[in-house]
């Protein structure tokens, strides 16, 4: 919404991310028991305990009120005092959704950043703008943000902004500022009682008085707080640094015993992680969990994203498939995630090719299954490139698969191996060359028939060097079988089925 | 879904039903049970059909089939029987996969007996949500749930059965209907 349309008009150059009630809003992130109830901030020692923050649930109290009148006003009232790590966390996350809009951000205040976005598309930045409010919220933290052509004024919008109305752009500064409340202009003390006296009420108000007449009256002070309210001063932002590493590290007090709790500060710090990558205009192609136990030790495992991406739910889904199978001796007292930056996937079908129907399914599941059994267990396989039996190995499977290959020229002949692993070592009774009885592992059968052998051997040139000699049988009890003799040793290599 | 093998095929009216499961019981040793899931992958291959194999004995030998043969494939190798029913609880509701092959030969009967049948009741519902054809391999009847049950009942000759084609010699795989509970049949066998 724009307000304030009449000329003189500026265009929005600057953007003023905030976070109404930040103190309230970071300790509800880290304790999921707030969550839905009024909670307040105090400040203050001893009896003299007061109001710091509120959240909006914590109707009919107001910040300076004394802690027990706010329990007396507002029943079912949760007090707290600020949590330091849980502000710091916030105010990282704020950061990284900022640096997502635009490289030079400032870190003004404590649940305000200042964005500038001067050279940015306007209609760009604005559907960015919304989409990554819509994110903030989405991570627990409500943000509103005003845009205009000063700093100074766009934090007067981000102010002014609500829940209706998230995104406040001024394009005419005068008309935006005239009925703003004068303390908004954050006089000195006795500046505001004195102008309180005079029934200066607004910064509309003051600065429909002479600014020469004001500097007569109230000297240097007065004239700052006339431009403070008129919009006016320049100023250089302090950029903040983007984020080089793409971790966070946090500790549970009390030490945490079970999933839940585990889990949701896991998410606020999968979320402001993937923040940071994405004002870093990158994606994880890997993530890494270590849990500390209070034994002193390590739970470490590595996550292989089959897809690179970038959304905290999916990375969450692999977390949470791989922790719902964890049992941990001691209970957990810390945790550090870290992601693997990679560039986006950019890959273009084939115009006959067969994707998936639904891609995000496919990888997830695959993500679930391989905390199942082991990111070694599943896959697709290949031959290797050695000829020694069971030289395979697993791949990712192919979001799109291939047109057959033509058929080959030898096809495929005779019953199809099922493997025993490991192979059963058996005594086998030869006539001549031939197997005519085999024992052990489960067999007492002779042999009815038999063809072989088949000679293979390979890597004479290293330790490793192999040399196998197969053969089929079939025993008198039923069944096709594939023996393998390596030396005087004989195993039965699997079933012919 | 056809299979591939003609016998399957017929009792089967056609091939694997989706959303549903269908028992392969192997009656014998060498009765065609392995050659079934190669003539299927040959045939989900030639129609670019992704198919799922949850192994339980990790008994499949890729180097067994044609290579090709392997591009479609999402192989999964368990350890036990309770991972793959967990693994293939996740595959059936997968619309990606054209069939879901669990393999539960050699995984021990003792172990599949132990389980409730209200696993393979839940195993179904599931696969009613999907899109796969679900075709479970096993050494006895099992699968209380299943909507076909089928048997190979007989064993091959090494004499005849090597110097077969696949193709040829999934024409030679015989198939018989199991139309009892599976305490039944195994009680029959």
């Amino acid at each position: 919404m724009k307000e304030g349309s009449a000329s003189p008009t500026a265009s929005p150059a600057f953007a003023v991310l905030r976070a109404e009630a930040f103190g309230v809003q970071a300790l509800r992130r880290h304790d999921p028991a707030l969550a839905g109830r009024p909670v307040a901030l105090l400040t203050g020692a001893g009896r003299e305990f007061v109001i710091a923050e509120r959240s909006p649930e914590a109707t009919g109290i107001r910040p300076g009120d004394p802690a027990a009148l706010a329990l007396a006003r507002c029943p079912g009232l949760c007090l707290g005092e600020r949590n330091v790590e849980a502000e710091v966390e916030a105010q990282r996350l704020l950061l990284a959704a900022a640096l997502a809009l635009s490289p030079r951000v400032e870190a003004t205040a404590p649940g305000m950043c200042t964005v500038d976005l001067q050279g940015a598309d306007a209609a760009a930045t604005d559907t960015a703008l919304r989409r990554r409010l819509a994110e903030l919220a989405r991570a627990g933290l409500e943000v509103r943000a005003g845009l205009a052509a000063s700093p100074l004024v766009a934090a007067y919008a981000a102010r002014r902004a609500d829940a209706t109305n998230p995104v406040l752009v001024v394009t005419d500064p005068a008309t935006f500022l005239a009925p703003l409340p004068l303390a908004w202009a954050e006089p000195a003390p006795a500046c505001a009682e004195l102008l309180e006296h005079w029934g200066i009420r607004t910064l509309g108000e003051l600065t429909a008085l002479p600014k020469a007449d004001l500097a007569n009256r109230l000297g240097t002070a007065g004239v700052a707080l006339w431009e403070r309210s008129a919009g006016q001063g320049v100023r250089v932002l302090r950029l903040a640094e983007p984020s080089r590493t793409f971790a966070a590290e946090w500790s549970y007090e009390p030490p945490v015993e079970s999933l839940p709790p585990l889990l949701f500060r896991l998410r606020r710090y999968a979320e402001r992680v993937a923040f940071e990558l994405s004002a870093a205009h990158c994606v994880a192609d890997g993530l890494a969990l270590t849990l500390f136990l209070e034994d002193g030790a390590e739970h470490r495992r590595e996550f292989r994203l089959p897809e690179p991406c970038g959304q905290p739910d999916r990375w969450m889904r692999v977390l949470q498939a791989h922790l719902d199978t964890v049992r941990t001796a001691a209970r957990v007292r810390a945790a550090r995630l870290v992601a693997s930056p990679a560039r986006p996937p950019q890959v273009q079908d084939g115009l006959f090719d067969t994707g998936l129907q639904d891609a995000p399914a496919f990888w997830d599941n695959l993500a679930r299954i391989a905390a199942i059994v082991g990111d070694e267990r599943v896959g697709t396989p290949e031959p290797g490139d050695s000829p020694r039996p069971e030289s395979f190995r697993l791949r990712p499977p192919a979001e799109a698969i291939p047109p057959p290959a033509p058929a080959p020229v030898h096809a495929a002949r005779g019953p199809v191996l099922r493997r025993f692993r490991p192979a059963r070592p058996v005594c086998v009774a030869c006539a001549g060359r031939r197997p005519v009885r085999i024992e052990g592992s489960g067999w007492q059968a002779a042999v009815r028939d038999a063809r072989g052998p088949w000679r293979a051997s390979g890597e004479w040139w290293k330790p490793r060097a192999w040399a196998a000699e197969t053969w089929h049988v079939e025993l008198a009890a039923g069944g096709l079988y594939q023996l393998a003799r390596a030396g005087l040793a004989w195993r039965v290599e699997g079933l012919l089925d | 879904m056809p299979t591939g093998v003609a016998a399957l095929d017929t009792a089967l009216g056609g091939g694997l039903p989706i959303r549903q499961l269908t028992e392969l019981v192997s009656g014998a040793p060498s009765s065609g049970g392995q050659s079934t899931l190669g003539r299927l992958l040959s045939v989900t291959r030639a129609a670019r059909q992704r198919v799922a194999l949850v192994d339980g004995a990790e008994a499949f030998d890729p180097l067994a089939v044609p290579p090709d043969d392997l591009a479609h494939l999402v192989w999964v190798r368990t350890r036990s029987v309770a991972e793959a029913l967990a693994v293939a609880d996740v595959l059936v509701r997968d619309p990606n996969y054209a069939a879901v092959v669990l393999d539960l030969r050699g995984c021990g009967e003792r172990s599949l007996r132990t389980l409730p049948a209200t696993a393979w009741y839940r195993l179904q519902r599931a696969a009613e949500t999907g899109s796969a054809a679900v075709l479970i391999q096993t050494e006895a009847p099992q699968v209380a749930a299943a909507a076909h049950r089928l048997l190979l009942p007989s064993p091959w000759s090494l004499a005849w059965a090597t110097d077969l084609a696949r193709a040829e010699l999934a024409a030679q795989i015989a198939a018989a209907s199991l139309r009892g509970r599976p305490t039944e049949e195994r009680a029959t066998a």
